[in-house]
């Protein structure tokens, strides 16, 4: 774990690794009132978990139609789900699927270039100069960082930021930084569990010594101002006392022992080679830091866009052998099968995941750790490499008020599907449907995730069907 | 002509096009705002209120106190009756217009609580609009009467608040100002202020107005993170690290694409054997067929005359050009050129593997010239850096601030060189030293050249094509070691065996030029004690003096603009600045960022209150290339030109393209740098003979023989109708709605900045115009603004608003002349309030130089203070803006003139 990027070498730096837990100190921003001693409150968790790519969706007069669609038959609470996504069936009223709802700045996109905006809702230009904006995880990271040892866990498959328009992670900074991700089970579980991070003491110590020292600064200065101008400088004087209140609070977690975790029950030297378990370890690590409360913010970019990586290796879980290929082969016969075994797996390693979470119960609180966990799983790419109609599941966090046990669809009668035969890619066609803004949705999750906001990204508005 | 397409999201911000304005009586909008204490209109009337009153004004703050009885019955008897008949009516009693009693005014203006609203009162009287013409129950003699009155006890309360002036102008520096303090303190022009955020200021406001400039904790961090990053990057370790050489004779890149020809000129040959004169046919119908077009870019071999086709493609880094550790000189020149002509995206693509360092500079050296007897026309190079890991995962950012002229005649080329500090590029490929060079994702990096000549159609006859026969690439390049950057924070030392002492002497010489003073004894042994509590906690003597060092950047001694010293402040004047406060101040005004060494010594010696001494400062700071922050901040700021920074480049043959764009932000501030400069009028804003341009944009503006993409002033064809800050295409795309000009915008625009009097914003909630309706979607839209505003509603503030706008209709949404629009001859003829009528851009320009000279002078002195001063204005600074104004007018109304007479003004050297 190192908290100070610039102790790091950069080429470290630049590849991401141990950046993804950043102590709250560096990225909070505003600090809570610790909860009253006694009184039982409920932790509030967020995790986002993304694949590319997207998902099988045959023309309706495919014989595979029935089977292999990613998206459930019927709609509200009466829907049936396919064999791609049966493995929802015993979670079925610990979560929503969702359709219809996309980002409108990233609907032209091409699906290749999805991952980066996902959660962002960012217009990302083609070509010229890059710039996104602050990533959901990142939002709600900044107002809850400060109640745990690390403000977010940032995981990927692949790793690090990859570049601009090819991101291999999903959390960028209020500035529209990448944040990078860890891809090795072992780090994430070493930093978490492990090796008391002597760096982050370090930085600790030099920031308290460095704050004694402005706030001395800041005695002297006021010392010499009007009485105006005092009430002005409060401001830094103020800010100076509130940095030390956090360093103290970072030392607390720094100088508190880690957690102890039973490391004979995890198998952390685990690799992509070996894609099942790999996947698996990787939710272990997010249920490891959430049943610790290590952090309540997590995200797991499970593969990057369009191949090219580690991730994209993933696919011989289930015998195949590159998962983007399965994309474009669905065209083939058996191809939407292909395409539909893999999300298949996916899909069954997400319910594993959230599956734990509900057989466990809240530490110290009410109900299960699902309850308090509010998960989204998706991509944000339809029939082949469209930008709308994302195929998501929002999960757990009934303590929040959600409501479940519903297919929500408001991709109307007829959705874009069918494969990619050649010509135009159907990103580029023309579309009279209407997507819902998907920044509603994180507006609800955020405002029942404790935030006061009406608006993310710059788009206002909550989707409260979402709410019991 | 079709109508330019912007993304249609960077104008939802600013767009209260169509709307209705005001639903519940739009006196409601105008009085509930009082924000423009400062509108005022010095028509005939004011002009009236000269010298003489201010003789019968000077009194003292107790005098007018004292007098109050005697005011109070003048207004009783005299006044009150006057506004009882005219205004009381629709402003007095419960149920009032615009939440408006006149009848509660408080009489005192110096005293009193409501001088804003009184201004208000004189604001609307002088220039008609109140009361409502139809129903005017006051005479013009009455309401001279009554302005008269208000002007006196104006004045007199001017004086009165001046000489109770409680204001400050005590605040934190700017993101920009951090950002140039920084560099002008470590001596690199690069990026510091990395994560700060913008400032958010006010509508109204400059962001370095001391009201607006707050600090948070999240703030504080992240001041202190960016000290230790600026440190760290200024600063190294360790020996000098190798350099990376590429050498590349374009003769290599020509061999590589003839390969593919020599193929297949192979394959004939043992085909045609024997048959040579099949075989030579065949052999030129190849080269023929591989022969690349030469209006685009391609590899030449003079020689034999081939052009092969400049190809790039990411994959397997098949591309990239060797590397090696040692330096290759130059060989003489050869017969293999790069022959870059402008336009297309891909320009030369030279790529470099995954070898270039993190840090450290990066020399880029090319050969090159123009192309064969080209005598007028001079190209011009940008340089690009870039990579392309896979299909979509990329980026590439422009390196060269400003484009390289290629002026070296075809035979005789010339070395031109950049140096870029590769840590100031924004994306690197951050799969080097993870991934195999050519491995998917690529770790490879590139340069790429762009020939950036405009494309004049068919008018020049001259190639502007650029020819590089050579391209040398070394990094990084470290001219000494350990470089300038280091050894300016660790100074050199006898002493730098012994820690402590060797600490001492690095803080107290940073301390001295970060803070700008002496620090005393305490503040070094402070520090000195800091440093020997990191001292064990850090690694090493560097890292824990850096870590000390941060703590001075992070300081409000740094961070702040400081008030005087205790002991200079004891001989100050009332609130005059100290010498020291004023040498910070004018730093700040014309370098935006902290004073240099030579300022500080005057303060020191007290010799900037030498009123000479300070003239030939602010000559030597105008001088200074630091001026440039000057023009590009204030100019910004001044006109509002954030909504540019929201346009994106489209393409085509009507788009606003990318240097377009750039050139329409530089202008305005061009513009100014050129006037203030020559020291132009100020009145030459509103028209002039003359335009400051670049090749880019005399294009656009039709306008001939202007080459080369630096700005430079050109005369302006008599048959232009240009000239000013009103006609620059800049100004008019921002005030425009992306698909067609907009009145409104451009009436509301010119208002509020140019002549300080802004309308009342609109009210929340206003209906949207009915497109649907057949009748409305139908009309011009000028008829649109007409129609709309008919409603009686929407009358009042707009018919202030909508005649200036539509006086720019002949103005399309790029800035484009029009005579007509969808075959509609352009109607560009208003009337204002006070009757007078603009008759399109030429009227307004009249109108303007004609009645309203005063208050744009007025006007742009008070936009000037405010950013001078770092506060906005009130009422107790009227006195002082008049002044300013007078003497302007005085020294022949020239841009430097004003900031001269500025500088030089009471208004500037106190509080």
């Amino acid at each position: 774990m190192a908290l100070d990027f610039n102790q790091l070498d950069r080429r470290r730096f630049l590849r991401g690794s141990g950046a993804a837990l950043a102590l709250p100190l560096l990225s909070s921003q505003v600090p809570l009132l610790a909860a009253d001693a006694g009184r039982q409150v409920n932790p509030k968790r967020l995790a986002c978990i993304y694949y590319p790519d997207g998902v099988p969706m045959p023309l309706r007069e495919d014989p595979v139609y029935q089977d292999w669609s990613w998206f459930p038959h019927g709609g509200g609470t009466e829907f049936t789900f396919t064999k791609c996504t049966d493995v929802f069936e015993p979670l079925r009223n610990d979560l929503t699927v969702l359709s219809g709802f996309s980002h409108p700045a990233a609907r032209k996109v091409h699906g290749h270039r999805n991952a980066d905006q996902f959660l962002t809702a960012a217009k990302i230009r083609r070509d010229g100069p890059y710039q996104n904006s602050v990533s959901l995880d990142q939002v709600y990271a900044e107002f809850i960082g400060d109640q745990t040892r690390f403000s977010s866990l940032v995981m990927s498959t692949d790793g690090g930021i990859g570049t601009p328009r090819a991101a291999q992670t999903l959390s960028f900074n209020r500035s529209g930084r990448a944040i990078p991700a860890e891809q090795s089970p072992k780090r994430i579980f070493d930093m978490l569990f492990v090796k008391s991070d002597a760096n982050a003491a370090r930085r600790l110590a030099n920031n308290e010594s460095a704050l004694d020292e402005l706030l001395e600064d800041a005695r002297d200065l006021r010392g010499i101002l009007s009485s105006g101008d005092k009430l002005r400088f409060d401001e830094y004087l103020n800010s100076v006392r509130e940095a030390e209140v956090r360093v103290q609070k970072a030392k607390e977690w720094v100088n508190r022992p880690l957690p102890s975790v039973d490391r004979e029950k995890i198998e952390a030297d685990i690799s992509p080679e070996s894609p099942r378990r790999y996947v698996q370890t990787m939710f272990d690590m997010i249920y490891l830091a959430f049943k610790t409360d290590s952090t309540r913010v997590a995200t797991y970019q499970i593969g990057r866009e369009n191949g090219a990586g580690v991730s994209d290796r993933l696919a011989r879980a289930v015998g195949f052998n590159l998962a983007h290929k399965l994309t474009h082969e669905t065209k083939n016969p058996g191809g939407w099968k292909n395409l539909g075994k893999y999300c298949r797996f996916l899909n069954e390693e997400f319910t594993r995941f959230a599956t734990r979470l509900k057989e466990t119960p809240e530490p110290a609180g009410t109900g299960s750790m699902l309850d308090n966990s509010l998960l989204l799983f998706g991509s944000a790419s339809s029939a082949f490499h469209l930008s709308r109609n994302y195929p998501l599941v929002l999960a757990g966090g009934q303590n929040m008020g959600f409501k479940h046990g519903r297919y929500l669809n408001y991709a109307g009668d007829n959705p874009i599907s069918g494969a990619w035969r050649g010509g135009p890619e159907p990103y580029t066609k023309k579309v009279n449907h209407e997507d819902q803004p998907l920044t509603r949705v994180f507006v609800t999750m955020l405002q029942q995730l404790g935030m006061q906001t009406d608006s993310f990204a710059g788009a206002t508005g909550n989707f409260s069907e979402l709410l019991s | 002509m079709l109508p330019p397409r912007f993304t249609a999201d960077c104008f939802a911000k600013y767009s209260f096009g169509f709307r209705c304005l005001c639903a519940a009586g739009l006196v409601v909008c105008c009085l509930l705002a009082p924000n423009s204490v400062y509108a005022q209109v010095q028509d005939a009337k004011e002009a009236e209120l000269g010298e003489s009153d201010v003789v019968t004004n000077e009194q003292t703050s107790g005098f007018v106190e004292t007098q109050s009885g005697h005011r109070q019955e003048r207004y009783e008897k005299r006044i009150k009756p006057l506004l009882k008949q005219a205004c009381f009516d629709c402003h007095s009693g419960d149920d009032v217009e615009g939440n408006f009693r006149v009848d509660q005014l408080d009489p005192d203006l110096a005293g009193g609580e409501d001088t804003e609203w009184w201004l208000e009162v004189y604001s609307v009287l002088s220039k008609g609009e109140m009361p409502p013409p139809e129903s005017s129950e006051l005479t013009d003699a009455e309401r001279i009467q009554i302005v008269e009155w208000l002007s006196t006890e104006i004045q007199a309360a001017e004086k009165s608040r001046r000489s109770r002036g409680n204001r400050s102008s005590f605040r934190r520096l700017t993101r920009y100002e951090y950002n140039y303090a920084i560099q002008d303190l470590l001596g690199v022009p690069w990026s510091f202020a990395g994560d700060l955020p913008m400032e958010a200021s006010e509508e109204a406001a400059f962001e370095n107005n001391a009201d607006s400039l707050h600090m948070s904790v999240k703030q504080l961090e992240t001041y202190h993170q960016l000290a230790l990053e600026a440190l760290r990057r200024v600063t190294v370790r360790g020996d000098r690290p190798p350099t990376v050489h590429w050498a590349i004779p374009m003769k290599i890149p020509f061999q590589r694409e003839k390969r593919a020809l020599d193929r297949d000129i192979g394959l004939v040959e043992k085909k045609l054997e024997g048959m040579p004169d099949e075989l030579s046919a065949e052999i030129e119908r190849l080269t023929n067929q591989f022969q690349a077009r030469a209006d685009r870019s391609h590899y030449l071999d003079l020689s034999t005359g081939v052009r092969a086709n400049v190809d790039w493609n990411y994959r397997k880094a098949s591309f990239a050009f060797k590397h090696s550790d040692a330096y290759e000189v130059m060989p003489e020149l050869g017969s293999h050129f790069a022959v870059l002509q402008p336009g297309g995206r891909a320009g030369l693509i030279v790529e470099l593997g995954d070898k270039l360092p993190d840090e450290g500079t990066m020399r880029v050296r090319i050969r090159a010239s123009r192309a064969e007897g080209v005598d007028q026309l001079i190209p011009s190079l940008q340089l690009h850096f870039g990579f392309r890991a896979t299909d979509q995962g990329g980026a590439s950012q422009r390196l060269s601030q400003q484009d390289v002229k290629i002026q070296a005649p075809f035979g005789q080329p010339e070395i031109y060189q950049w140096d870029v500090p590769l840590s100031e590029i924004e994306h690197r490929n951050t799969y080097r030293g993870e991934f195999e060079l050519g491995d998917q994702p690529n770790p490879s990096e590139y340069i790429r050249f762009a020939n950036s000549t405009v494309e004049r159609d068919g008018a020049e006859n001259e190639s502007p094509a650029i020819f590089i026969d050579y391209v040398e690439v070394a990094a990084p390049v470290y001219d000494e070691w350990p470089p300038q950057t280091h050894r300016s924070v660790l100074i050199e030392s006898k002493n730098s065996h012994d820690e402590t002492a060797y600490a001492q002497q690095i803080i107290t010489d940073f301390m001295t030029r970060a803070w700008r003073q002496t620090p005393t004894t305490r503040d070094i042994n402070r520090k000195l004690q800091l440093f020997r509590r990191l001292r064990p906690i850090n690694t090493d003597f560097q890292e824990a003096i850096v870590e000390v060092l941060a703590t001075i950047l992070s300081s409000p001694k740094f961070l702040y603009v400081l008030p005087g010293k205790q002991d200079e402040r004891q001989i100050q004047v009332r609130d005059h600045l100290s010498q020291h406060e004023l040498a910070t101040r004018l730093s700040l005004f014309l370098w935006c960022s902290l004073p240099d060494q030579t300022l500080l010594e005057l303060a020191s010696t007290n010799r900037l209150k030498d009123r000479d001494v300070l003239r030939r400062q602010v000559d030597r700071m105008l001088a200074d290339p630091r001026a440039n922050r000057f023009s590009k901040q204030f100019v910004g700021q001044w006109l509002k030109m954030q909504p540019l920074e929201f346009l994106r480049p489209t393409r085509g043959d009507d788009g606003l393209d990318g240097a377009l764009l750039e050139s329409m932000k530089q202008e305005p501030i061009a513009l100014f740098a050129d006037m203030l400069q020559e020291n132009s009028s100020v009145l030459d804003f509103i028209d002039s003979d003359y335009l400051v341009v670049n090749e880019r944009l005399a294009k656009h503006y039709g306008i001939p023989a202007v080459r080369g993409n630096n700005f430079r002033r050109v005369s302006l064809p008599i048959s232009q109708d240009r000239g000013g800050l009103l006609t620059l295409a800049g100004l008019l795309t921002m005030n425009s709605d992306g698909e067609d000009s907009h009145p409104v915008k451009r009436g509301v625009w010119l208002l509020t900045n140019l002549l300080n009097d802004p309308p009342p914003p609109p009210p929340p909630a206003v209906p949207e115009i009915d497109l649907s309706d057949p009748e409305i979607a139908k009309m011009t839209l000028k008829e649109r603004v007409e129609d709309h505003r008919n409603h009686a509603a929407c009358l009042a503030c707009h018919q202030k608003i909508d005649p200036w706008g539509i006086a720019f209709e002949n103005y399309d949404a790029m800035g484009r002349w029009r005579d007509q629009i969808d075959g509609k001859v352009v109607d560009a003829a208003s009337v204002l309030p006070s009757k007078a009528s603009l008759d399109g851009m030429k009227g307004l320009k009249k109108y303007l130089m004609q009645h309203r000279q005063e208050q744009f002078l007025r006007a742009t002195v008070e936009k000037m203070a405010s950013f001078a001063l770092g506060r906005q204005l009130d009422f107790g600074d009227r006195a002082g803006v008049t002044d300013i104004t007078r003497r302007l007018r005085d020294h022949g109304d020239g841009v430097k003139s004003m900031v001269t007479c500025l500088v030089m003004s009471d208004l500037f050297q106190t509080k």
